[in-house]
């Protein structure tokens, strides 16, 4: 009986059918253009690579959403996605980050996170001081207490 | 693959085994029939499996349709919910003893928490807010030197368990309020630290005042119970043997 009814709860929380279509499709970009955007940042970064067949990216998505809301204005939020299309990457942010804040970009072959310094695993997240000064790499999924330690620490370097 | 919140967790069994161990050295729970190390085992599963479903929930992505992420414990659990779960379990699974056990668990849980805390060192987890203070560290690379908060809750949580335990084993205390003591600690230490903390909402600081305020005010009732229960025994007077017949 329990089983059922969480069942009932669980399946009310929404489904898995998400509209694409007010999702742009997402600029692709390289290493380079990558490095260039954030040498050029006014403001700290926190960069996020993701991949839509990535089960712990999709795990931390919500409290990247939640990050880059809460930080709006203060903190740049950027959205590299990688070994992935653009249906996917988009059914994606249209899943997970309907309304955030982050600027998402298509890394196809995956040389963005390489020429960054970081590897080619996924989830991956970088914080950087503004103009580019990598503070942090965090590999893996990030949890909540990490995730705010390190923007602390990004925007005490700020200005 | 990262394995420092595994870690963590067994910081946390280690320590709840550790404190077991030694307790049942003093007669804890001496005369109950059900395995307490199972019991707790149990909760914590069933508290971890409930709070992630929360968490899930409350970020908005459905458990049903995404199934995978449940193991993604990382991204989030509820504490006040897996507490609860974890509460319940023990209720349940105590059955006509639930008192004994939950009373038999109450140091190990304290210790489990200390062990779990104490995992951040694992993690690099440990920092919180800034502060000037001689023992504030830095993490790597940074001026910056914070409150290593969750040491603190370790700390706290562990004097409040060995507390507890010499308290269970010397004082004699009515049923109940041990389990008590242990979640108005709980609920203590986090809202003592929660301020130090540095997080992107405000914490479930609701739960943390429900568990010591619960836990405050039902030991508080016990002990003056008993207390009223061994006055009223003291001031009666004893039976007065019967008048044997004379010859």
């Amino acid at each position: 009986m329990f089983i059922v009814i969480l069942a009932a709860v669980l399946a009310a929380c929404g489904g898995s059918d998400v509209d694409v279509s007010d999702v742009p499709e997402l600029p692709p970009v390289t290493g380079d253009e990558m490095m260039a955007i954030l040498a050029a940042s006014e403001q700290p970064v926190v960069l996020n690579v993701w991949a839509s067949w990535c089960i712990p990216c999709r795990s931390e998505a919500p409290l990247l959403e939640r990050a880059a809301d809460q930080f709006a204005g203060e903190v740049t939020f950027i959205g590299v996605n990688v070994r992935d299309g653009q249906s996917g990457a988009r059914e994606f942010i249209a899943e997970f980050f309907p309304d955030a804040p982050i600027d998402h970009y298509l890394d196809r072959p995956g040389d963005v996170p390489i020429a960054l310094g970081g590897n080619t695993g996924v989830p991956l997240t970088f914080f950087y001081a503004p103009h580019g000064e990598l503070v942090q790499l965090h590999s893996g999924v990030i949890d909540e207490r990490t995730l705010a330690l390190q923007i602390d620490e990004i925007l005490a370097r700020t200005g | 693959m990262e394995f420092s919140l595994l870690f963590a967790a067994l910081m946390g069994m280690l320590a709840m085994w550790a404190m077991l161990w030694w307790e049942a050295k003093r007669g804890n729970a001496a005369d109950c029939a059900r395995s307490l190390w199972d019991v707790a085992l149990t909760a914590a599963v069933v508290g971890l499996f409930v709070g992630r479903l929360a968490a899930m929930i409350g970020d908005g992505v459905n458990p049903l349709t995404n199934p995978k992420d449940i193991i993604i414990v990382r991204g989030g659990v509820a504490t006040g919910w897996a507490a609860l779960a974890a509460i319940g379990t023990v209720l349940v699974m105590g059955g006509k003893e639930r008192w004994i056990v939950a009373d038999g668990l109450s140091a190990a849980a304290l210790a489990g928490l200390a062990g779990w805390h104490s995992g951040c060192l694992a993690r690099d987890g440990c920092l919180g807010t800034s502060s000037e203070l001689p023992w504030a560290l830095a993490q790597e690379g940074s001026a910056v030197t914070r409150h290593p908060v969750e040491l603190y809750a370790a700390a706290l949580l562990a004097i409040g368990a060995f507390g507890l335990a010499v308290w269970k084993a010397r004082g004699r205390p009515p049923l109940g309020a041990p389990a008590a003591a242990a979640l108005a600690i709980a609920g203590g230490v986090r809202l003592i630290t929660e301020p130090m903390r540095l997080a992107l909402s405000a914490g479930p600081a609701v739960w943390y005042w429900a568990a010591f305020l619960v836990g405050t005010v039902a030991l508080i009732i016990l002990l003056w119970r008993k207390r009223t229960s061994s006055a009223t025994t003291a001031a009666t007077p004893p039976t007065q043997p019967e008048r044997q017949a004379g010859p």
